[in-house]
């Protein structure tokens, strides 16, 4: 059945193709894989561990003090031995140094004692916590000794409480990233509650029981028990199972995204891998020919080749897993500033059998269409010298529409969520389609022209050369281009929006958790003009009579309707307001609740005028009708609500308030320091320093994205290689004769420059075009902020590109330069 | 006036650790105008003389002097000029270029050397052969007789003052053959260039100034075509031992 020394013959001739097929399997394989294991280390790290990552086996999470009932419950349990239960306040809080010299937003967690039951806090004297943390010593984390100037030992004015710091925090268990906090952490005793004052109704405050269960099979019944006589829509109780995590929502959604590149990657070294098997079974058409003259099956030949592939494929694989191991170790440097310094990464089983099987299953898709094509092979081709066209008919569409089905089944297994799967596959699908449009248009009309320069001409005689595969380079350099192209330009606009120039009109500070009664003296002491916004925080019960699915949208990526909402109250539009819908914010004359709903709000969940909205304001039940739709017409760094009720309503509700301003650069600490100094409650975010953590994190994001999506370019590169090297003897023989005619060296080096930077030219720019207007689209609409194209670094990413195709192109024809006339001649006459 | 010199010409080639020597002290020199016919069996170095000669490949020893000027050592760079403006090649198996239509392949030379009449030219030389309603058509789409005269227009379309052809006819059938051979004495006739011509044909060895012939790499014999008013065959004075 396998002829032995026909395999070993295929394996061992045409050695470039087959390395260059086998490069495609690496590159889909170590991506797979590196990738795969690196999550997997996220997730054993940093996520695996539940119970540590939560710090207890039972979490209750309220924005409000827990009700009686409630800590009731949990006191009974306490005292029948139970569980173990410590209280937890988090918050935001502007500390002070002594004598309200200098201040500083810290993010400070009040915790009692048996905090945290699972993991440990790590400080840097290395001793115990619950040693350290006693009443009025307070632990921070460096960097509040660092931008206050203090050290251990020093006193902090915390609230209405002056505390003294006793050490300095290097790790805790609930928290192991901090790159989302607006602050450098502080940890209080709760002994000090009283004495900060900061706990006050309304103000922004996560109040958490942790409980440690002391029997790990009554958790579930003790969670449900405590469940039932929790608030409703207010008092959240999971165990560590069912607890989302922001850090967790943050990675998963991120490694989905890596996924999602992964798979951009997988494809395009799946296009690699079919150009380089076409390229390679074109070789044999000879062989092949030969041998159906003499009587050989489709069936018989089809499987030597399929062995031949196998092996091939195999060889991909092998080196594929070992290089993403070896890749794998590097990625943390990649990954540094996001993840913790001691993050593990292993090596992981799983990770090989999947990467292994997606790669395999890539490897038989890809190769099908080229194997399939080797049966239309009539053994007439022996007699045949020159190329003709693949007649393409009915069965090759289908086999195409095969490929195409097969792949797309095999993302939405990867990405195991329908909805984004086929958002991502109609948008790789446009992409393709469009890149694959606009490269046939400049290529139909390229060839419609006359041109005069000889060089030039025949650079584009080489572009439509048989078997060259120019359209199919040009479609996976543009595709991944664009990505990155897209990136860059993205990372750009954000950049120049707000890292260079933070916007002139745009508030630069947020004074939150203003108590109503504190607003006039408030108002005073700030001295300036300013929009005061009440905040009343409700969530939504139920849309159109659809309760809200608590448990499904803490699923959901992106915003989730179960979270808590802040609502606002005033009769009129704002200045960067307009209503889309709607004649007035609200109308006269009708019944019941109206409120008004913001555009980005209604769209993501589908709310149109007329629709009725259920909320629940700490307890107090409302139903209401959207009667108008407003947008905004600023930047997005202006406050904003998604909802707007009319004052009447919401006027004798809980609340707090919040003003927006914009202060002199130069002034806000000053200020900031004299605010918090007469209000301790009252935080203070400087908003143009968030950015700046927020442009960090961004950099990194967009870097590593870059970083992933390099890969795709490496397919793309191999797929240029192979399209060199299928036309190799093309491309020599015209070399040679044109030696012969007298060409010197730099003409012909003049040709396969042009002909690799038409091509690099052609991607590059069709990339361009398209992540151009990604951005522009993404900026202007999702963003909202003022788009730049950046022309200098378009420039530098058109050239970058040209350089890379060019030298690609003549780094793989050196063979084909090098090649002495007379040899070739020689070779040529004897056939 | 000697056009080309060729002085104690040898070429050996190493084949793993043998030496093979092709040619072995070859001494020509060709006048202006002249038509030569060299002959000899099979593997006899006809060709590899052809491309010494043409500056396509380098002698062991010996050398080669161009209009006087001797070019042995010239390097790849300027050599390519010479062969561009001074030699023509006709060869066996055509050696056309694929990607381009015949008119295309005859123009290639002149464009090389910025000849705004290349056009021109090639249209002339493919009406002259007959083919001028096959100018848009690519090599594969010709018979043999008919790429073969392409690449005759192709070796004449910058005057060459030599023509080099290595068995013009060879991948022909004779009545084909002969009209090619033709075709070229005719045009060498016209533009008074120098023929050098590898061929078996006595007929046309005949009709030439003077016949060399190879045998193991040496000139085994000067001849006289009938051309020259000398008899018939190979003259055995002109014999070198
Ligand atoms: N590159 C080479 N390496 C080894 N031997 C060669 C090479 N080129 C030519 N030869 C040998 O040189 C001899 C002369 O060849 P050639 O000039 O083609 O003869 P002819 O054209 O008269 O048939 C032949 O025996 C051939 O095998
Ligand atoms: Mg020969």
């Amino acid at each position: 059945m396998f002829h032995k020394s026909f395999i070993r013959r295929q394996l061992t001739r045409s050695r470039q193709q087959t390395v260059v097929f086998v490069l495609c399997v690496v590159l889909s394989m170590v991506t797979l894989i590196a990738l795969d294991s690196f999550s997997r280390s996220v997730n054993e790290s940093m996520l695996m561990d539940a119970r540590t990552l939560h710090a207890g086996d039972i979490i209750i999470h309220s924005h409000y003090d827990f009700s009686p009932t409630l800590d009731d419950a949990v006191g009974s349990l306490v005292k029948q031995g139970l569980i173990q239960a410590a209280r937890v306040y988090d918050l935001y809080s502007v500390v002070r140094t002594a004598g309200d010299k200098d201040s500083l937003l810290v993010d400070l967690k009040i915790v009692e004692p048996g905090y945290p039951f699972y993991g440990a806090v790590e400080l840097k004297s290395q001793r115990p916590l619950e040693k350290v943390l006693t009443q009025g010593n307070i632990i921070v984390e460096q960097g509040v000794l660092d931008r206050l100037h203090l050290q251990a030992g020093d006193t902090l004015n915390v609230g209405e409480a002056t505390l003294m710091i006793a050490d300095v925090v290097l790790h805790e268990p609930d928290r192991p990233v901090n790159f989302f906090s607006l602050g450098p952490r502080v940890f209080v005793s709760s002994r000090d509650l009283e004495a900060l004052n900061l706990v006050q109704k309304g103000s922004r405050v996560d109040h958490l029981y942790l409980l440690k269960v002391q029997d790990p099979g009554n958790v579930d019944r003790l969670a449900a028990e405590l469940r039932d006589v929790a608030t409703p829509d207010r008092e959240r109780v999971d165990t560590y199972r069912t607890a989302g995590s922001r850090i967790k929502r943050f990675f998963d959604n991120f490694l989905f995204f890596l996924d999602l590149i992964a798979i951009f990657t997988l494809l395009l070294a799946g296009i690699g891998i079919q150009s380089a098997v076409t390229a390679f079974l074109q070789e044999k058409e000879k062989t092949v020919a030969i041998m159906k003259a003499v009587g050989a099956t489709n069936r018989f030949i089809t499987l030597q080749f399929i062995v031949v592939l196998c092996l091939l494929g195999l060889a991909g694989t092998v080196l594929g897993v070992l290089l993403g191991f070896f890749l794998q170790n590097f990625l943390p440097f990649v990954f540094q500033g996001l993840l913790p310094q001691n993050i593990r990464t292993g090596i992981s089983g799983w990770a090989v059998l999947k990467g292994f099987f997606l790669g395999v299953f890539a490897v038989a898709i890809f190769t099908s269409l080229p194997l399939y094509r080797l049966r239309d092979l009539k053994p007439a081709v022996i007699f045949r010298k020159e190329e003709t066209g693949n007649r393409r008919g009915l069965p090759f569409y289908l086999t195409v529409l095969g490929v195409v089905l097969v792949f797309a089944a095999m993302i939405l297994w990867q990405l195991r969520d329908v909805r984004i799967g086929l958002y991502f596959i109609s948008g790789v699908g446009v992409l393709i389609a469009l890149a694959t449009l606009l490269s046939e248009a400049v290529l139909l009309s390229i060839r419609k022209r006359k041109i005069k320069s000889l060089p030039l001409r025949q650079a584009f005689k080489g572009l439509f050369r048989p078997r060259n595969a120019t359209k199919a380079v040009i479609v996976t350099l543009t595709a991944s281009l664009s990505v990155i192209f897209s990136i860059t330009l993205l990372d750009k606009n954000l950049d120049a929006n707000f890292i260079q120039s933070y916007p002139e009109d745009a508030p630069n500070v947020f004074f939150l958790d203003i108590q109503t009664s504190q607003l006039e003296a408030f108002s005073r002491e700030l001295g300036i003009q300013a929009e005061y916004y009440p905040v009343v925080r409700g969530r939504i019960r139920s849309i159109n009579g659809e309760p809200v699915d608590v448990a499904r949208e803490w699923q959901r990526r992106g915003d989730n309707l179960a979270r808590e909402f802040n609502l606002t109250y005033r009769d009129y539009l704002l200045k960067d307001e307009a209503l889309l819908q709607g004649e007035s914010l609200f109308r006269t004359g009708v019944e019941g609740v109206q409120v008004s709903v913001l555009d980005t709000f209604a769209e993501a969940n589908g709310i149109k005028m007329g629709d009725r909205i259920a909320f629940n304001i700490q307890g107090v039940p409302l139903d209401t009708t959207v009667v108008s739709i407003r947008t905004r017409t600023k930047e997005f760094i202006q406050p904003f609500f998604y909802f707007v009720f009319q004052e009447k309503v919401l006027k004798a509700a809980p609340q707090t308030v919040f003003t927006a301003v914009r202060l002199p650069p130069r002034e806000i600490s000053a200020i900031q320091n004299r605010m918090v100094a007469s209000f301790p409650n009252v935080s203070v975010i400087d908003l143009t320093e968030t950015v700046q953590v927020f442009a960090r994190i961004l950099g990194k994001l967009s870097g590593i994205t870059r970083f992933f999506t390099l890969f795709s370019i490496i397919a793309g590169v191999l797929i240029l290689v192979s399209s060199v090297l299928a036309t190799r003897f093309v491309r020599t023989q015209e070399t040679v004769y044109f030696k012969i005619l007298g060409a010197r060296r730099s003409f012909i080096l003049k040709v396969l420059t042009l002909e690799n930077g038409i091509l690099g030219l052609l991607s590059a720019l069709i990339a361009l075009l398209l992540s151009q207007a990604g951005s522009w689209t993404i900026s202007r609409w999702i963003f909202d902020i003022a788009y730049h194209p950046f022309p200098l670094w378009s420039l530098l990413m058109i050239f970058s590109t040209l350089a890379l195709v060019v030298a690609v192109g003549l780094v793989s024809s050196i063979s084909i330069l090098r090649q002495k006339p007379v040899i070739f001649l020689r070779e040529q006459t004897e056939e | 006036m000697t056009i080309l010199e060729a002085q104690q010409l040898t070429k050996t080639y190493r084949l793993g650790d043998r030496e093979i020597c092709v040619l072995d002290g070859v001494s020509v020199a060709v006048a202006e105008g002249e038509f030569l016919v060299i002959q000899g069996s099979s593997g006899s170095g006809k060709t590899t003389l052809l491309t010494l000669l043409s500056g396509l490949d380098k002698p062991t020893s010996g050398r080669i002097l161009l209009e006087g000027i001797d070019i042995t050592d010239f390097k790849e760079e300027e050599l390519a000029p010479l062969r561009n403006t001074s030699i023509g090649f006709v060869f066996q198996s055509f050696h056309l270029v694929p990607s381009l239509t015949a008119i295309e392949n005859v123009m290639f030379p002149a464009e090389l050397r910025h000849d705004h009449d290349a056009e021109e030219k090639a249209n002339i030389l493919l009406r002259r052969v007959g083919l001028l309603d096959r100018a848009g058509n690519f090599p594969h789409q010709l018979s043999g007789g008919e790429r073969q005269r392409v690449a005759i227009c192709r070796a004449l379309i910058n005057n060459p003052k030599i023509v080099f052809a290595d068995e013009p006819t060879g991948n022909l059938d004779s009545s084909n053959g002969k009209a090619i051979l033709d075709l070229l004495l005719e045009l060498q006739k016209e533009r008074r260039a120098t023929l050098i011509l590898v061929t078996h044909s006595q007929e046309i060895a005949r009709t030439s100034d003077r016949i060399i012939f190879l045998k193991d790499g040496r000139i085994a014999a000067h001849g006289l075509g009938s051309h020259q008013g000398g008899r018939d065959g190979f003259s055995e004075q002109h014999h070198v031992s």
